[in-house]
Protein backbone atom coordinates (compact mmCIF):
# COMPACT_ATOMS: atom_id res chain seq x y z
CA UNK A 1 0.00 0.00 0.00
CA UNK A 2 2.57 2.68 0.91
CA UNK A 3 4.62 1.70 -2.15
CA UNK A 4 1.61 2.07 -4.42
CA UNK A 5 1.00 5.53 -2.98
CA UNK A 6 4.62 6.58 -3.63
CA UNK A 7 4.52 5.20 -7.15
CA UNK A 8 1.23 6.95 -7.83
CA UNK A 9 2.63 10.31 -6.75
CA UNK A 10 5.72 9.74 -8.87
CA UNK A 11 3.78 8.80 -12.02
CA UNK A 12 0.50 10.70 -11.74
CA UNK A 13 1.60 13.23 -14.38
CA UNK A 14 2.09 10.42 -16.89
CA UNK A 15 -1.58 9.63 -17.33
CA UNK A 16 -1.28 6.86 -14.78
CA UNK A 17 -3.47 5.96 -11.82
CA UNK A 18 -3.38 3.33 -9.13
CA UNK A 19 -6.56 1.71 -7.83
CA UNK A 20 -6.12 -0.53 -4.83
CA UNK A 21 -8.86 -2.96 -3.79
CA UNK A 22 -8.82 -4.48 -0.33
CA UNK A 23 -10.64 -7.81 -0.23
CA UNK A 24 -11.85 -8.67 3.23
CA UNK A 25 -15.15 -10.06 4.45
CA UNK A 26 -14.68 -7.85 7.52
CA UNK A 27 -14.51 -4.80 5.27
CA UNK A 28 -13.40 -1.43 6.60
CA UNK A 29 -12.98 -2.79 10.13
CA UNK A 30 -10.09 -4.95 8.91
CA UNK A 31 -8.67 -2.55 6.34
CA UNK A 32 -8.95 0.90 7.84
CA UNK A 33 -5.67 0.91 9.75
CA UNK A 34 -3.71 -0.14 6.65
CA UNK A 35 -5.43 2.39 4.40
CA UNK A 36 -4.97 5.24 6.90
CA UNK A 37 -1.29 4.36 7.31
CA UNK A 38 -0.74 4.53 3.54
CA UNK A 39 -2.83 7.72 3.31
CA UNK A 40 -3.61 7.14 -0.37
CA UNK A 41 -4.47 9.91 -2.83
CA UNK A 42 -5.57 7.25 -5.34
CA UNK A 43 -8.86 5.34 -5.05
CA UNK A 44 -8.47 2.79 -2.28
CA UNK A 45 -11.54 0.60 -2.40
CA UNK A 46 -13.16 -1.86 -0.02
CA UNK A 47 -14.43 -5.14 -1.44
CA UNK A 48 -16.25 -7.08 1.29
CA UNK A 49 -17.52 -9.78 -0.97
CA UNK A 50 -14.45 -10.30 -3.17
CA UNK A 51 -16.17 -8.91 -6.25
CA UNK A 52 -12.96 -7.99 -8.10
CA UNK A 53 -11.39 -11.47 -7.69
CA UNK A 54 -14.69 -12.90 -8.92
CA UNK A 55 -14.88 -10.65 -12.00
CA UNK A 56 -11.20 -11.09 -12.92
CA UNK A 57 -11.03 -14.73 -11.81
CA UNK A 58 -7.84 -14.10 -9.87
CA UNK A 59 -6.81 -16.60 -7.24
CA UNK A 60 -4.64 -14.90 -4.66
CA UNK A 61 -3.50 -11.57 -3.31
CA UNK A 62 -1.57 -9.46 -3.82
CA UNK A 63 -2.19 -9.32 -7.53
CA UNK A 64 -1.91 -6.62 -10.14
CA UNK A 65 -3.69 -6.09 -13.46
CA UNK A 66 -2.53 -3.45 -15.94
CA UNK A 67 -5.38 -1.73 -17.81
CA UNK A 68 -4.63 0.64 -20.68
CA UNK A 69 -6.34 3.89 -21.72
CA UNK A 70 -8.91 1.94 -23.75
CA UNK A 71 -9.91 -0.20 -20.77
CA UNK A 72 -8.03 -3.24 -22.09
CA UNK A 73 -5.98 -5.61 -19.99
CA UNK A 74 -2.30 -5.52 -21.02
CA UNK A 75 -0.79 -7.51 -18.13
CA UNK A 76 -2.71 -9.86 -15.89
CA UNK A 77 -2.69 -11.30 -12.41
CA UNK A 78 0.87 -10.89 -11.20
CA UNK A 79 1.35 -11.76 -7.54
CA UNK A 80 4.08 -9.37 -6.55
CA UNK A 81 4.69 -8.12 -3.05
CA UNK A 82 5.99 -4.62 -3.77
CA UNK A 83 7.51 -4.44 -0.34
CA UNK A 84 8.53 -7.39 1.79
CA UNK A 85 9.79 -7.49 5.31
CA UNK A 86 12.68 -9.80 6.07
CA UNK A 87 11.55 -11.86 9.07
CA UNK A 88 15.03 -12.07 10.58
CA UNK A 89 16.40 -8.59 10.04
CA UNK A 90 13.10 -6.69 9.99
CA UNK A 91 14.30 -4.80 6.93
CA UNK A 92 12.03 -3.97 4.06
CA UNK A 93 12.99 -4.68 0.48
CA UNK A 94 11.13 -3.20 -2.46
CA UNK A 95 10.58 -5.11 -5.67
CA UNK A 96 12.23 -2.50 -7.91
CA UNK A 97 12.05 -4.73 -10.94
CA UNK A 98 8.26 -4.61 -10.97
CA UNK A 99 8.12 -0.90 -10.14
CA UNK A 100 10.51 -0.20 -13.01
CA UNK A 101 8.26 -2.13 -15.36
CA UNK A 102 5.33 0.03 -14.27
CA UNK A 103 7.46 3.19 -14.73
CA UNK A 104 8.36 2.04 -18.23
CA UNK A 105 4.69 1.50 -19.07
CA UNK A 106 3.66 4.87 -17.60
CA UNK A 107 6.30 6.58 -19.76
CA UNK A 108 5.90 4.70 -23.01
CA UNK A 109 2.33 3.40 -22.95
CA UNK A 110 1.60 0.80 -25.61
CA UNK A 111 5.21 1.09 -26.86
CA UNK A 112 6.49 -0.33 -23.56
CA UNK A 113 8.11 -3.74 -23.92
CA UNK A 114 6.11 -4.86 -20.88
CA UNK A 115 2.79 -4.50 -22.67
CA UNK A 116 1.72 -7.97 -23.76
CA UNK A 117 0.45 -8.58 -27.26
CA UNK A 118 -3.30 -9.17 -27.48
CA UNK A 119 -2.67 -12.89 -27.97
CA UNK A 120 -0.32 -13.17 -24.98
CA UNK A 121 -2.64 -11.19 -22.73
CA UNK A 122 -5.68 -13.21 -23.78
CA UNK A 123 -3.81 -16.45 -23.12
CA UNK A 124 -3.21 -15.36 -19.52
CA UNK A 125 -6.88 -14.62 -18.78
CA UNK A 126 -8.93 -17.40 -17.20
CA UNK A 127 -12.48 -17.45 -18.47
CA UNK A 128 -14.97 -18.39 -15.78
CA UNK A 129 -16.40 -21.91 -15.73
CA UNK A 130 -19.48 -23.35 -14.06
CA UNK A 131 -17.39 -24.33 -11.00
CA UNK A 132 -16.30 -20.72 -10.55
CA UNK A 133 -19.92 -19.54 -10.47
CA UNK A 134 -20.85 -22.35 -8.07
CA UNK A 135 -17.89 -21.73 -5.77
CA UNK A 136 -18.74 -18.04 -5.73
CA UNK A 137 -22.26 -18.54 -4.34
CA UNK A 138 -20.97 -20.78 -1.55
CA UNK A 139 -18.20 -18.34 -0.72
CA UNK A 140 -20.62 -15.40 -0.75
CA UNK A 141 -23.07 -17.25 1.50
CA UNK A 142 -20.21 -18.02 3.92
CA UNK A 143 -19.20 -14.36 3.86
CA UNK A 144 -22.77 -13.26 4.50
CA UNK A 145 -23.10 -15.61 7.48
CA UNK A 146 -19.83 -14.31 8.96
CA UNK A 147 -21.09 -10.75 8.58
CA UNK A 148 -24.31 -11.76 10.38
CA UNK A 149 -22.28 -13.21 13.27
CA UNK A 150 -22.63 -16.86 12.27
CA UNK A 151 -18.98 -17.76 11.64
CA UNK A 152 -19.42 -21.39 12.73
CA UNK A 153 -22.14 -22.05 10.17
CA UNK A 154 -20.08 -20.34 7.46
CA UNK A 155 -17.45 -23.09 7.57
CA UNK A 156 -19.56 -25.66 5.69
CA UNK A 157 -20.17 -23.21 2.85
CA UNK A 158 -16.53 -22.15 2.63
CA UNK A 159 -15.61 -25.84 2.46
CA UNK A 160 -17.90 -26.31 -0.51
CA UNK A 161 -16.27 -23.35 -2.23
CA UNK A 162 -12.81 -24.81 -1.55
CA UNK A 163 -13.84 -28.22 -2.89
CA UNK A 164 -15.13 -26.65 -6.10
CA UNK A 165 -12.07 -24.41 -6.62
CA UNK A 166 -9.11 -25.92 -4.73
CA UNK A 167 -6.69 -23.59 -6.54
CA UNK A 168 -8.46 -20.46 -5.31
CA UNK A 169 -6.28 -19.11 -2.50
CA UNK A 170 -8.46 -16.05 -1.92
CA UNK A 171 -11.32 -18.24 -0.76
CA UNK A 172 -9.03 -20.43 1.34
CA UNK A 173 -6.90 -17.77 3.00
CA UNK A 174 -9.93 -15.62 3.78
CA UNK A 175 -11.82 -18.54 5.35
CA UNK A 176 -8.77 -19.70 7.32
CA UNK A 177 -8.32 -16.16 8.63
CA UNK A 178 -11.92 -16.03 9.86
CA UNK A 179 -11.61 -19.25 11.82
CA UNK A 180 -9.14 -21.89 12.88
CA UNK A 181 -7.77 -23.74 9.82
CA UNK A 182 -6.86 -26.92 11.70
CA UNK A 183 -10.07 -27.16 13.72
CA UNK A 184 -12.46 -25.98 11.04
CA UNK A 185 -10.83 -27.27 7.86
CA UNK A 186 -8.41 -29.96 9.04
CA UNK A 187 -5.49 -28.31 7.31
CA UNK A 188 -3.00 -25.45 7.53
CA UNK A 189 -1.65 -22.98 5.00
CA UNK A 190 1.68 -24.79 5.19
CA UNK A 191 0.07 -28.09 4.24
CA UNK A 192 -1.92 -26.43 1.50
CA UNK A 193 1.09 -24.75 -0.09
CA UNK A 194 2.85 -28.11 -0.18
CA UNK A 195 0.01 -29.51 -2.28
CA UNK A 196 0.00 -26.69 -4.82
CA UNK A 197 1.96 -23.46 -5.29
CA UNK A 198 0.21 -20.33 -4.09
CA UNK A 199 1.84 -17.96 -6.59
CA UNK A 200 2.61 -18.27 -10.26
CA UNK A 201 6.22 -17.19 -10.98
CA UNK A 202 6.49 -13.80 -12.66
CA UNK A 203 6.64 -14.19 -16.44
CA UNK A 204 8.10 -10.83 -17.41
CA UNK A 205 11.00 -9.97 -19.70
CA UNK A 206 14.15 -8.42 -18.20
CA UNK A 207 14.29 -5.26 -20.29
CA UNK A 208 16.81 -2.43 -20.06
CA UNK A 209 15.52 0.09 -17.53
CA UNK A 210 13.52 3.08 -18.71
CA UNK B 1 -47.28 -26.51 5.19
CA UNK B 2 -45.14 -24.64 7.76
CA UNK B 3 -43.87 -21.18 6.97
CA UNK B 4 -40.65 -19.75 8.41
CA UNK B 5 -39.13 -16.37 7.61
CA UNK B 6 -36.08 -16.59 5.36
CA UNK B 7 -33.51 -14.33 3.77
CA UNK B 8 -33.24 -14.32 0.00
CA UNK B 9 -30.12 -12.79 -1.56
CA UNK B 10 -30.88 -12.12 -5.21
CA UNK B 11 -28.90 -9.56 -7.22
CA UNK B 12 -26.67 -8.97 -4.16
CA UNK B 13 -29.40 -7.57 -1.88
CA UNK B 14 -30.49 -9.56 1.20
CA UNK B 15 -34.28 -9.35 1.54
CA UNK B 16 -36.38 -10.88 4.30
CA UNK B 17 -39.27 -12.92 3.04
CA UNK B 18 -41.93 -13.53 5.63
CA UNK B 19 -43.89 -16.56 4.48
CA UNK B 20 -41.88 -18.95 2.33
CA UNK B 21 -42.57 -22.68 2.20
CA UNK B 22 -39.41 -24.74 1.97
CA UNK B 23 -39.25 -28.39 0.99
CA UNK B 24 -35.84 -29.85 0.27
CA UNK B 25 -34.36 -27.87 -2.58
CA UNK B 26 -37.55 -25.95 -3.30
CA UNK B 27 -38.42 -22.46 -2.15
CA UNK B 28 -42.04 -21.49 -2.65
CA UNK B 29 -42.61 -17.75 -2.27
CA UNK B 30 -45.84 -15.81 -2.20
CA UNK B 31 -46.03 -13.53 -5.22
CA UNK B 32 -45.68 -10.59 -2.86
CA UNK B 33 -42.44 -11.98 -1.44
CA UNK B 34 -41.24 -12.86 -4.95
CA UNK B 35 -41.67 -9.28 -6.10
CA UNK B 36 -39.99 -7.89 -2.96
CA UNK B 37 -36.98 -10.21 -3.19
CA UNK B 38 -36.41 -10.34 -6.94
CA UNK B 39 -38.63 -7.83 -8.74
CA UNK B 40 -40.22 -10.66 -10.73
CA UNK B 41 -43.96 -10.78 -11.35
CA UNK B 42 -46.13 -13.51 -12.81
CA UNK B 43 -47.91 -12.41 -15.98
CA UNK B 44 -49.77 -14.32 -18.70
CA UNK B 45 -46.58 -14.31 -20.82
CA UNK B 46 -44.42 -15.75 -18.05
CA UNK B 47 -42.15 -14.60 -15.23
CA UNK B 48 -41.41 -10.95 -15.90
CA UNK B 49 -39.07 -8.25 -14.71
CA UNK B 50 -38.64 -4.87 -16.39
CA UNK B 51 -39.28 -5.60 -20.08
CA UNK B 52 -38.11 -9.19 -20.02
CA UNK B 53 -40.32 -12.24 -19.54
CA UNK B 54 -39.25 -15.86 -19.17
CA UNK B 55 -41.90 -18.27 -20.40
CA UNK B 56 -42.61 -21.14 -18.04
CA UNK B 57 -41.76 -24.35 -19.93
CA UNK B 58 -44.89 -25.98 -21.25
CA UNK B 59 -46.06 -29.01 -19.34
CA UNK B 60 -43.95 -28.08 -16.29
CA UNK B 61 -46.09 -25.33 -14.79
CA UNK B 62 -46.67 -27.42 -11.65
CA UNK B 63 -42.96 -27.28 -10.78
CA UNK B 64 -43.04 -23.47 -10.86
CA UNK B 65 -46.48 -22.43 -9.70
CA UNK B 66 -48.96 -23.80 -7.24
CA UNK B 67 -52.00 -22.62 -5.43
CA UNK B 68 -52.47 -23.46 -1.77
CA UNK B 69 -55.37 -22.18 0.28
CA UNK B 70 -56.36 -19.91 -2.58
CA UNK B 71 -52.92 -18.30 -2.61
CA UNK B 72 -50.53 -18.54 -5.57
CA UNK B 73 -46.87 -19.37 -4.92
CA UNK B 74 -43.79 -19.47 -7.13
CA UNK B 75 -40.83 -21.84 -6.75
CA UNK B 76 -37.81 -19.55 -7.01
CA UNK B 77 -35.35 -22.45 -6.61
CA UNK B 78 -36.86 -24.30 -9.59
CA UNK B 79 -36.68 -21.10 -11.60
CA UNK B 80 -32.96 -20.82 -10.73
CA UNK B 81 -32.37 -24.41 -11.84
CA UNK B 82 -34.17 -23.63 -15.10
CA UNK B 83 -31.96 -20.54 -15.67
CA UNK B 84 -28.87 -22.51 -14.52
CA UNK B 85 -28.24 -20.06 -11.71
CA UNK B 86 -26.10 -21.56 -8.94
CA UNK B 87 -27.80 -21.49 -5.53
CA UNK B 88 -26.37 -21.83 -2.04
CA UNK B 89 -28.69 -22.52 0.88
CA UNK B 90 -28.09 -22.46 4.61
CA UNK B 91 -30.85 -24.39 6.36
CA UNK B 92 -29.83 -23.37 9.90
CA UNK B 93 -30.33 -19.66 9.29
CA UNK B 94 -32.75 -19.97 6.35
CA UNK B 95 -30.63 -18.06 3.87
CA UNK B 96 -30.87 -18.61 0.12
CA UNK B 97 -28.26 -17.00 -2.09
CA UNK B 98 -28.82 -16.94 -5.84
CA UNK B 99 -25.86 -16.44 -8.18
CA UNK B 100 -25.69 -15.24 -11.71
CA UNK B 101 -26.98 -17.25 -14.69
CA UNK B 102 -24.35 -18.27 -17.27
CA UNK B 103 -25.52 -15.47 -19.58
CA UNK B 104 -24.09 -12.99 -17.05
CA UNK B 105 -20.58 -14.45 -16.90
CA UNK B 106 -20.03 -16.61 -19.98
CA UNK B 107 -18.59 -13.83 -22.13
CA UNK B 108 -16.43 -12.46 -19.30
CA UNK B 109 -12.71 -12.38 -20.10
CA UNK B 110 -13.41 -13.66 -23.62
CA UNK B 111 -11.91 -10.35 -24.67
CA UNK B 112 -9.29 -8.08 -23.10
CA UNK B 113 -11.91 -5.58 -21.89
CA UNK B 114 -11.38 -5.16 -18.15
CA UNK B 115 -14.61 -6.11 -16.32
CA UNK B 116 -16.18 -2.99 -14.85
CA UNK B 117 -17.07 -2.60 -11.17
CA UNK B 118 -18.12 0.00 -8.65
CA UNK B 119 -16.88 -0.14 -5.05
CA UNK B 120 -16.76 2.26 -2.10
CA UNK B 121 -13.71 3.78 -0.45
CA UNK B 122 -13.31 4.24 3.31
CA UNK B 123 -15.50 7.37 3.21
CA UNK B 124 -18.29 5.55 1.36
CA UNK B 125 -17.63 7.34 -1.93
CA UNK B 126 -18.23 5.08 -4.91
CA UNK B 127 -15.61 4.63 -7.63
CA UNK B 128 -16.17 2.96 -11.00
CA UNK B 129 -13.31 1.53 -13.02
CA UNK B 130 -14.69 2.70 -16.37
CA UNK B 131 -14.50 6.32 -15.16
CA UNK B 132 -10.75 5.97 -15.64
CA UNK B 133 -10.92 5.39 -19.40
CA UNK B 134 -8.18 7.46 -21.01
CA UNK B 135 -5.79 6.73 -18.14
CA UNK B 136 -3.44 3.81 -17.57
CA UNK B 137 -4.58 1.99 -14.44
CA UNK B 138 -2.64 -0.36 -12.19
CA UNK B 139 -5.39 -2.33 -10.44
CA UNK B 140 -3.91 -3.86 -7.32
CA UNK B 141 -5.77 -6.27 -5.04
CA UNK B 142 -4.54 -6.77 -1.50
CA UNK B 143 -5.84 -8.15 1.78
CA UNK B 144 -5.00 -7.88 5.44
CA UNK B 145 -5.27 -11.65 5.95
Amino acid sequence: MPVWQELREELKHKNFEVITVGCDVKGAAAEEQWIRAANPTHPSLIDERHLVPELYNTRNVPTTVWINEDGQIVRFDEGIYLRRRNRETGEFTVTERYLNALRDWAAKGSASGYVLSAEEAQARLRQPATEDAQATVHFRLGAYLVQQGHAAEAVAHFKQAHALKPENWNMKRQAFNLGNPEQDYGTTMQQETQIRPSYVPLDMPALPEA
Amino acid sequence: MPEFPATVIYDEKPISVTRPQTTGDDLWLTLEDLAAATGFEIKPEGVCRDDVCVAIPSGRADAFLRSAGGEMRFNLAEFARYLEQPVAHDATHSVWLFGEPPSAWQGRLNSLIAPDFTLPDLGGNLHTLSQFRGTKVALACWASW
